[in-house]
Order: C-alpha cells, then structure tokens, then sequence
C-alpha cells in the first residue's frame, strides 16, 4: 500500500493535514481536519437509511443486536469515497500509527480477525499495517460520533474485511475506480456500499451485492445450526442440507407425538399441582436415591407410594397414584409390547418431576 | 439444563414444557385411556402434535414469522372444524382467499427479484420454494427473511424435539 500513499500524497489537497497531524494526533484535531476536508468538498449528507440495514449484513447477529448504530451509519458512509479521492495520506508511518491506535481506525483491524471487538481494534491498529491507512480514513469521520461510532466502524470494518483484497487491489489501482465510486456517491446518496475493481457501480447491482452478503451472512448462521453442513461448499448443496434438516426435524417431532400418544395412556399428568407445590431444592435432593429403586415392576407400587407419601406430602400426588393403580393393571400388557420395560405408576411421576428438575 | 438461570433459550424450554404437559394432561383426561384401537391412538396422536406445535408456537409469542404463521393456522383449522359441523362455509373461503392473496404476493415478489437481480436469485428459487413449503408462514417472505425465520425455526425445532424426547424417555422408564 505504499505506492498507495504516495499516489494519495500527489493528488493532495490538504495539505495542512501534515502539521496538523504530526503537532497533535489528537483524535478532535484529526477530525477537525476531516470536517474541513468534508466541507471543502461537496459532500452528499442526504444518505439513505434504507440501504444502511444492507451494510452491515455481513455479521447478522451485530445487525439483530444494534440497528441503531446501523442507522447512524449512514450519515458518515457516504463520505468514505469523497475522502479516498480527496484525503491524502501523509507519509508519516508515526503519524498513520498513531491515528491508527484511535478506536475510530477499528476498521483498519480487520485483517486481524476481529469480528466483535471494537476495544480490541485499537491495540491491533497499531500493528495494522499503514497501508490500510487510506481505508481507516473514512472511520476517522466518524469521529463525530465518537460513541457511537464503534460498533458502526466494526460494522463497516468487518463488511470490509470480506472484501480486503478486492479494495486494496482497487486502491492499488489509479484510483479510477474509486472516483467513480465516489462519483456515484455524490450523484446517489443511497450509495455507500464500495465499488469494487471490475465491478459495476451502479447503484442496482450494489444494493444486490449488499443484499447477497446479507443472505450469504445468513448462510453462515444456517450452515452453524445445521449439523454436518460446515464442510460443504456451494450454497446449493447446503440449502438442500437445510431443507432435509427441516424436514428430518419434523418428521422427529411426529415420531415422538407418535410414540407419547401410544406410551402414555396411562398415566394421569397431575402436573399443575405438582408444578405449583414443586420446590427445587426438594426435587433435587430427592430425585436421584428416588428414581433409582422405582424402575420396579407394579408390585411394589405399595411400598414407593409410602415411601413418597413420607417423603414428598403432595397431596395430589397421592391421589396421581391411587388413581392411576386401577388404571395400570389393564395396561401392562401393551405397555409391554411397546417397550422394553415395565415401569409403575409412580416412577412415571417423580420421572416427570425429575424431567421438570432437569428442564 | 437449568431452568433456574436467566438465559432466554431455557425460558424457551421451560415455557414449551409446562405448555406442553398441560396440554398433554388435557388430552389425557378428556380421553379416558382407550388405546387399544389403532383410529384412536392416530386421533390422540394427531392431538398430540398439535398440542406440541401449538405450544411451541405460543412459547415464541408470534415474535416470529413462523410461530404466528402456526398460531394462524391451527386456529382456523379448528374454526374450520367448527365451520364444518355447523355446516357454513365462510370460514372456509376467507381461509382460502386470503391464502391465496398471500401466494400472489409471493409470486409477484419472486417476478420483481428475478428481473432486477442477477442469476443469485435463480440458483435458490428452486430450494427456496421448497424451504417456504417447510418452514410455516414462508410464502410471503423474501429470500433473505426466510433464512433468517428458517434459522429460528430450526433452533425451535431442535428444542422441542430434544424435550419432546426427554419426556418420552421418562415416561417410558
């Protein structure tokens, strides 16, 4: 990005900017000058929102969590290509260092992995090569919202970070590329999105960029949720994972209301009481000596149902297990063929209790 | 798992369990325990998983797309039922139009994509459709909101389906 510098340094303009920054990096200073530059040229304040909520797509779940600072966005987006076609870079390595360390310069980060921290992002920059420099320049503007500037930078960062390469390959470049971008962000002020090398710059095909990194961001998430989908490559193949996931999913959830529907007969849920009368701690404790002695066969129903009347005095559980005596008798035989074991009434309650515990 | 602490998937859980159950009790008191023929196990069981979606849906609370999408639907299948026993048919055609003003809805917005955007619409139609079959109330959304309602959607499903199977578990024991 050297050569960058250099060629940002001939079409300079502002050139107080060098004493500037090397008398005083501070953070008000540096923007003082950027407002300067923002007034010097004709910039485009009037920005859309609307194309905001495209932007920051990349990381959806930043998007979910801070749309406002998306919106805020906006307001300084359009600046960044104005700034690459005006601002020059001062070949001060110190000086880019040190306006790098600014939070504001988080986007300069995003080679270094960040995704999520912006407090992070100036201990990087100063690492960060220089050569992001001229990029860093727009998050300077945003100087103006110092706080709210962060997650929007890392927004704008991490959108950036997927397209390093291109946009250096563009910065490299005469810079044609970028005045016409910067063209295109004085003539349309939902332009924010970077044009970049050997791409079309009209606004249709950047909102359809942006929208396709947004459904790509979206992607991503799918392809987490989805077991065994990060190892495909090709959004086809992982929609069609998706959709056998979905309908494997549902086709479990009839299985399981099958399986309840044949299963349970039985037993008589008196699961409000129990949920009502139903402490923790109590269940916790008594749960696991419990559950053990009472997978047992019905015979013993007798001697659990007093070892729970001592133990628990729900009342209405008691009357759960009377109720549900008779009823057990006539339905072990198909309990039986249905499953492997044989379990007493009073099991399927405190299981239930045990469940709830659990959940 | 711990219904105890404060993180909003356990609330999610411990809200489709008590739903759940509650309906599960419901059921099996109004019916008096008849197993034995096959028509009423598939009618106990056809309760049952409305009663497991139904509950899914409300523990989500129509925040979602999919979940009011359910809610929506299970409601006027039983207005439907009603309407069917006491022999009018305004339920039904309200049922009907108004589904099919949603499909044309659809429809149109997928004309507007394909001509407006390059072939990346085109590579997803096809599974996208499919996807709007699956996933409840995903006919009037767009690409982009399907995938975020599909992931929701998946995340809910995966709950109810582990809970689903613990309560199995217990009660099979």
């Amino acid at each position: 990005m050297e050569p960058n510098t250099g060629t940002a340094e001939t079409r300079s303009n502002g050139t107080a900017s060098d004493g500037d920054d090397v008398a005083a990096l501070e953070s008000l200073q540096f923007t003082d000058e950027i407002h300067r530059l923002i007034s010097a040229t004709t910039t485009n304040n009037a920005s859309s929102f609307t194309a905001l909520l495209e932007l920051p797509a990349p990381e959806a779940v930043e998007l979910l969590h801070s749309p406002e600072s998306a919106k805020l966005m906006a307001a300084p987006a359009p600046n960044i290509e104005d700034f690459k076609a005006s601002f020059h870079f001062p070949s001060n390595s110190g000086l880019i260092e040190r306006a790098a360390r600014f939070s504001l310069f988080a986007g300069v980060g995003n080679n270094n992995n960040n995704t999520s921290n912006s407090p992070e992002t100036p201990s990087n920059n100063p690492s960060a090569n220089p050569q992001k420099a001229v990029k860093s320049e727009p998050a300077e503007t945003e100087s103006s919202e110092p706080l709210v500037s962060d997650p929007t930078v890392e927004k704008r960062c991490i959108k950036r970070k997927d397209r390093e390469k291109k946009v250096k390959g563009s910065t490299k470049k005469s810079k044609t590329a970028m005045n016409e971008s910067s063209e295109d962000a004085e003539k349309l002020p939902y332009v924010h999105v970077r044009a970049r090398r050997g791409q079309a710059t009209d606004s249709h095909s950047l909102a359809e960029r942006a929208r396709r990194e947004k459904i790509n961001a979206r992607m991503k998430l799918l392809q987490e949720l989805v077991p065994g989908c990060s190892k495909i490559s090709g959004t086809a193949l992982v929609l069609d994972e998706i959709i056998n996931h979905v309908q494997f999913l549902q086709r479990q959830v009839e299985i399981l209301s099958m399986r309840l529907a044949t299963v349970n007969p039985r037993i008589d849920f008196d699961l409000d009481s129990i949920f009502t009368t139903e402490s923790g701690s109590l269940m916790d404790s008594n749960f696991p000596s419990m559950v053990m002695p009472l997978v047992w066969p019905e015979v013993q129903v007798n001697g659990n149902r007093q070892q729970y009347q001592q133990q628990w005095h729900f009342d209405a559980l008691q009357q759960a297990v009377w109720g549900r005596e008779e009823v057990c008798n006539n339905y072990i035989t198909p309990e039986n063929s249905l499953l492997s074991y044989d379990s007493s009434a009073n099991s399927a309650t405190l299981h239930s209790n045990q469940m709830k515990m659990e959940l | 798992m711990n219904s105890s602490h404060l993180n909003p998937s356990s609330s999610l859980k411990s809200r489709f369990t008590t739903r759940f159950l509650r309906a599960l009790t419901r059921i099996n008191a109004r019916k008096p325990i008849s197993p034995s023929s096959p028509r009423e196990i598939f009618q106990r069981y056809r309760r049952i998983k409305v009663a497991a979606d139904k509950s899914m849906a409300s523990s989500v609370r129509s925040r979602r797309t999919w979940s009011r999408a359910t809610l929506w639907k299970l409601r006027s299948r039983s207005c439907l039922q009603l309407a069917s026993l006491g022999r009018r048919r305004s339920v039904k055609t309200s049922t009907i139009t108004s589904r099919q003003a949603i499909m044309k809805k659809t429809s149109h917005e997928i004309e507007n994509k394909t001509t407006t955007e390059e072939d990346h619409q085109d590579r997803f139609v096809g599974q996208a459709d499919k996807l709007r079959e699956l996933v409840p109330g995903g006919e009037a959304m767009d690409l982009c909101n399907l995938l975020d309602e599909t992931a929701h959607y998946i995340k809910c499903l995966t709950t109810q389906v582990q809970l689903m199977r613990k309560i199995v578990d217990f009660y099979s024991l």
